[in-house]
């Protein structure tokens, strides 16, 4: 149990403060640039891989923070005005997301395997679906009152083109990440590719 | 990059610059717990008008605050709109259950004073939460933000986590800027008129893996001259952005620790154990 | 000055991540108030031997230590990273990376703060680093406005409170132009006489750190410590071409001329050295044969006409005209900010001019697209990550084709002629991330090449690398523009790279071309060279104190090192 609560927390050394640093910047420039907006407060964006990326590297927490804070500097530099319920609910679904190395898959040491892209998916749904389901309309409900469909109708919005970008996309990079770095850790020259 | 960023890096010089991070933090935190607790507009309205005495006392570069201006507002007035077109008839549930109709098109599309009245209050309240905001990002650096949420018993690492962030964000821009461009000489299209959204989608993900590398590769370096520094060698630290506390910052102390009671009687009478879940409603 | 600071004892560091040491066999002593050079090609263990003073090894990267090293009395093995920081400071090689505060002043005040210092006393404790690196007008500025040599400062400043006794800095030219790579040395010069601090520099660049005296110069290689004395002794020696460090220019044209160099003759410093017993050879040298190089020039391929530029009111480029001809090797250099940078945006269309007008191939570039012009002119960047999107080499290479929806069998050639070109062809299959630096470089070009552009534009192609891996780099970009006439624009403030190997420089200051001529004319005009913070060449100086006319005896040294290059020296005379 110890372990878990370690791998969940991750190791807060300077170099964790400064990845969640560069991971919250990320967030906040694929927010302002890469972003395609679909609904108000909704935008069909790439930011979302960060929390995955930090995730594989540090623990589900640092995730949660990257997200978190990646968020809340968006909206403070997109101007868009300061959403907590959003900020919350990607936090969460970051953290969610950020599980990979609760379930063996680690990025930085090259490892991600079919299992590991079926887990994943399965917790994009899931991570959306409690995020934006769940914490975001309720917090957006008791935050400025009003309407809960519409609510969650802008949170399925976000929520379905999350987890499109999420899997789509992000299933492909984490291989792509993931096979650099493998290759990357024991540089023998393969001399039997050589033609 | 650092040029749009909505939030300066070196302090500016009127009143509300001048105060410290710690009160600007405190002063945003219990103003939002404000703006969240009500739905009256004998509590918003005060707040807005004070808000927007902050935003023209800070001198602000309007050009900019203008755009966002109107993209907040015109947002904000979709969602009213949206809001409407769900339910036509939702200010009679908060206004006492009277359903004066002003304009009605269809059977079911009508315009009540009622539901006038709450969504008028309800952008207003968006609205005030925003401005506040701005007020908030226009009035205080990053660094401040940092000794700030420091005062607020933050742990310092994670308020490092908002500095550290804020330094890089123009250097990933230009990363970003970089990659996009080098990109594009190889052929990538990123303009919306010449590629489909799927496309675009899929080109932009090709930006992500160089970007993702090149933006973690400096976390080493960083982290390293961090350490060389003494970073993370005691529990507490100081901040050499956080001037002591002058007389505004003692005036806004009082203010704010009131307007916090102020706060915790209004959440506990009216959100907690409301008599009435009604909101305020003149015209009854 | 006798009692030690640094020293090593049979010392040796392996990191945890390599199966083989880093370090050997280190015994050295660094006594107070010595100024020492590390000398030595990357991976020689320069660095690694100085993360082991600073505490960074093992702390931030974990290894094990074998033997003994001690700083100030404190044996590293036990001591904290915080406890050597208080004796030790470094300056880092990547001038952003360690710029963290959003301000000089933060910036400076950062160690402070994290000692838990009040900002009462940090205030005149910041405002004293900062005179003593002349930054003290600049604290309220952002990271964003400041050249690489002023956050170098800064990075000092940084580093200096308290009883810090020894600094090191970490390949602190690397990332300076010519200009502000002088300031750097003499600002350190000035720290070790004035502050009394002993200075420790790690360095590859030895005739731009030479500028300034040093004591002694320790260099390494394959992780082992090859020569530990003075100066003169090394220089006059052939220990340096042996392990892959440049010798000073002034240095080649002696040896060149066949002077015999003893130790004792002042070789390091090229005002003080006595030139009486080389004169008559260096002069006999200098009126020897050498094949004029002649380059294969073509036709005119681009033409840029009364160019201006801004990004917003304040022009970037002004009234900028040059043509570059087919076949040419052109240096596009000046200080950052001048320009250069902003020319090669426009060249290949990615900022359109405001005024003026640009010409491909005779015809006015403005109708074609980004993608359209990049098959004329292709632009390789600095950093070859920020490039590179493939796991595979062929894929990165056929991606800019497989992008304009050619055929397969199109491709295929294609991509088969790129990386035949780059010299990567046995290697299509491998996986980009296992290939060395250079490897990626190449892999970059290839992916540029494959498009059969006439005119590369590379930005720094060499940053960061030392001699050996520079070389191996510009040797291939120079067989390229041999063998397949491709033409090749530098944009660089390596004037090494522009002497040895470009035919022409393009010197922007401010905003304009000042010159637009042969390098060695540009390197003996004093106008231009201070316009475009350039620095003098050794070989200026050598050729007036020999009383030659430094524009000829520059271009003759040109000349004949392109000749050593092509068909090794010519038997001594």
């Amino acid at each position: 149990m110890n372990k878990v609560l370690k791998t969940l927390l991750g190791v807060w050394n300077t170099k964790t403060v400064v990845a969640i640093a560069i991971g919250a910047a990320l967030f906040g420039v694929l927010m302002n640039f890469g972003g395609i907006p679909i609904y108000t407060n909704t935008r069909l964006t790439t930011a979302m891989i960060v929390p995955v990326i930090v995730g594989s590297m540090f623990g589900p927490v640092p995730a949660f923070i990257a997200c978190f804070v990646g968020n809340t500097i968006a909206d403070l530099i997109g101007g868009w005005g300061y959403w907590f319920d959003w900020s919350i609910g990607n936090g969460v679904l970051g953290f969610i997301i950020g599980l990979l190395p609760l379930y063996g898959a680690k990025i930085n040491e090259g490892i991600f395997k079919p299992l590991h892209a079926v887990i994943y998916a399965i917790t994009c749904v899931v991570g959306n679906a409690f995020a934006f389901g769940v914490i975001t309309p309720l917090l957006t409900v008791a935050f400025y009152g009003g309407e809960l469909t519409i609510t969650f109708l802008q949170a399925f919005a976000g929520g379905i083109a999350n987890t499109a970008v999420l899997v789509i996309i992000g299933i492909p990079i984490l291989y792509a990440l993931a096979r650099r770095n493998a290759r990357g850790r024991n540089l023998v020259m393969e001399e039997e590719k050589e033609e | 990059m650092e040029n749009r960023l909505l939030i300066n890096l070196i302090p500016g010089d009127t009143f509300l610059h001048r105060l410290t991070g710690k009160t600007k933090v405190r002063t945003f935190i219990i103003l939002l717990v404000y703006i969240i607790m009500s739905f009256d507009i004998r509590l918003i309205m005060p707040l807005f008008i004070l808000s927007i005495i902050g935003l023209v006392s800070l001198r602000p570069n309007w050009k900019k605050v203008k755009y966002f201006i109107i993209v907040i507002t015109v947002v904000n007035l979709l969602n009213i709109v949206l809001f409407w077109l769900a339910d036509p008839d939702i200010g009679s549930y908060w206004c006492g259950g009277g359903n004066t109709v002003l304009v009605s098109l269809t059977e079911r599309l009508f315009l009540s004073a009622e539901t006038l009245w709450y969504l008028s209050v309800r952008f207003i309240k968006m609205i005030t939460s925003f401005m506040v905001s701005l007020v908030f990002i226009l009035s205080i650096t990053p660094s401040e933000m940092a000794a700030g949420l420091y005062s607020i018993k933050v742990p310092y690492k994670i308020c490092t986590i908002f500095s550290i962030a804020f330094r890089y964000i123009p250097d990933i821009a230009r990363d970003y800027n970089n990659i996009k461009v080098s990109l594009q000489t190889r052929g990538v299209e990123l303009d919306p008129k010449k590629a489909s959204l799927k496309s675009r989608l899929k080109q932009n993900a090709l930006i992500l893996v160089p970007l993702i590398i090149t933006s973690f590769e400096r976390v080493g370096n960083i982290s390293n001259a961090m350490d060389l520094r003494g970073y993370g060698r005691g529990k507490t630290r100081t901040y050499y952005s956080e001037h002591e506390e002058l007389k505004a910052d003692k005036v806004f102390k009082a203010i704010y620790i009131i307007l916090l009671l102020f706060c915790a009687y209004w959440i506990i009478t009216q959100n907690i154990m409301p008599q009435d879940f009604r909101m305020w409603y003149p015209f009854v | 000055m006798s009692t030690p600071i640094v020293e090593f004892k049979n010392f040796g560091f392996r990191y945890k991540t390599q199966t083989s040491p880093t370090l050997h066999d280190i015994n050295l002593t660094i006594h107070r108030g010595e100024k020492v050079l590390i000398l030595g090609p990357s991976g020689s263990g320069k660095s690694t031997l100085a993360n082991c003073i600073n505490g960074l090894n093992p702390f931030s990267y974990d290894g094990v230590i074998t033997g003994s090293c001690k700083v100030a009395g404190m044996e590293t093995k036990n001591a904290s990273i915080f406890a050597l920081s208080k004796v030790v400071g470094t300056v880092l090689q990547d001038s952003d990376a360690q710029f963290v505060g959003l301000s000089v002043g933060e910036d400076i005040a950062f160690a402070l703060e994290n000692q838990g210092i009040p900002r009462k006393e940090m205030l005149p404790m910041v405002d004293q680093a900062a005179r003593i690196v002349g930054m003290e007008d600049f604290l309220l500025h952002v990271p964003y406005d400041l050249s690489g040599g002023q956050k170098q400062k800064v990075a000092l400043a940084g580093v200096m409170h308290g009883d810090v006794e020894l600094l090191i800095f970490d390949e602190p030219l690397a990332s300076l132009d010519p200009r502000m790579g002088m300031t750097a040395v003499e600002l350190i010069d000035r720290i070790h006489r004035v502050q009394n601090k002993t200075i420790l520099i790690i360095e590859h660049r030895l005739e731009d750190v030479l500028h300034r005296h040093v004591d002694r110069i320790v260099l390494m290689n394959e992780g082992r410590i090859v020569y530990d004395g003075e100066p003169d002794r090394l220089l006059a020696s052939d220990l340096l071409t042996r392990h892959g460090i440049r010798e000073p220019l002034y240095i080649m044209a002696m040896k060149y001329a066949g002077c015999e160099l003893e130790p004792g003759q002042k070789l390091s410093d090229i005002h003080e050295l006595d030139l009486s017993p080389f004169e008559e050879k260096l002069k006999k040298q200098h009126l020897a044969k050498v094949d004029k190089y002649v380059p294969k020039i073509g036709e005119e391929i681009l033409k840029v006409e009364n160019v201006t530029f801004a990004y917003g009111k304040d022009p970037v480029l002004k009234d900028v005209s040059f043509t570059i001809k087919r076949g040419e090797k052109v240096a596009f250099v000046g200080k950052n900010g001048a320009g250069k940078s902003t020319m090669a945006k426009l060249i290949c269309g990615i900022e359109r001019p405001r005024e003026g007008r640009i010409m491909l191939n005779g015809a006015d570039y403005t109708s074609l697209s980004i993608k359209e012009i990049a098959e004329k002119v292709g632009y390789v960047m600095q950093n070859p990550n920020q490039m590179l999107v493939k796991d595979m080499i062929k894929d990165e290479v056929e991606l800019a084709m497989l992008l304009r929806g050619r055929s397969r069998k199109e491709i295929d050639e294609a991509v088969k002629k790129a990386l035949k070109m780059c010299g990567l062809w046995p290697m299509r299959n491998w996986p980009v991330s296992a290939v060395s630096y250079g490897q990626k470089k190449r892999v970059t070009i290839a992916s540029i090449l494959v498009l059969q552009p006439d005119i590369i534009i590379l930005d720094e192609p060499t940053a960061g690398q030392d001699f050996r891996h520079y070389t191996e780099i510009m040797e291939f970009l120079d067989e390229l523009n041999r063998e397949y006439g491709i033409t090749i624009v530098f944009i660089t403030h390596d004037m090494h790279l522009a002497i040895q190997y470009t035919d022409r420089a393009v010197v922007f200051a401010e905003g304009e071309v000042v010159a637009d001529d042969s390098v060695y004319k540009v390197l003996s005009d004093d106008q231009v060279i201070n316009r475009a913070n350039l620095k003098q060449t050794s070989l200026y100086t050598l050729a007036m104190r020999l009383g030659i006319e430094p524009e000829a005896y520059i271009e003759h040294f040109i000349n004949y090192e392109r000749m050593v290059r092509d068909h090794g020296k010519p038997a001594a005379d």
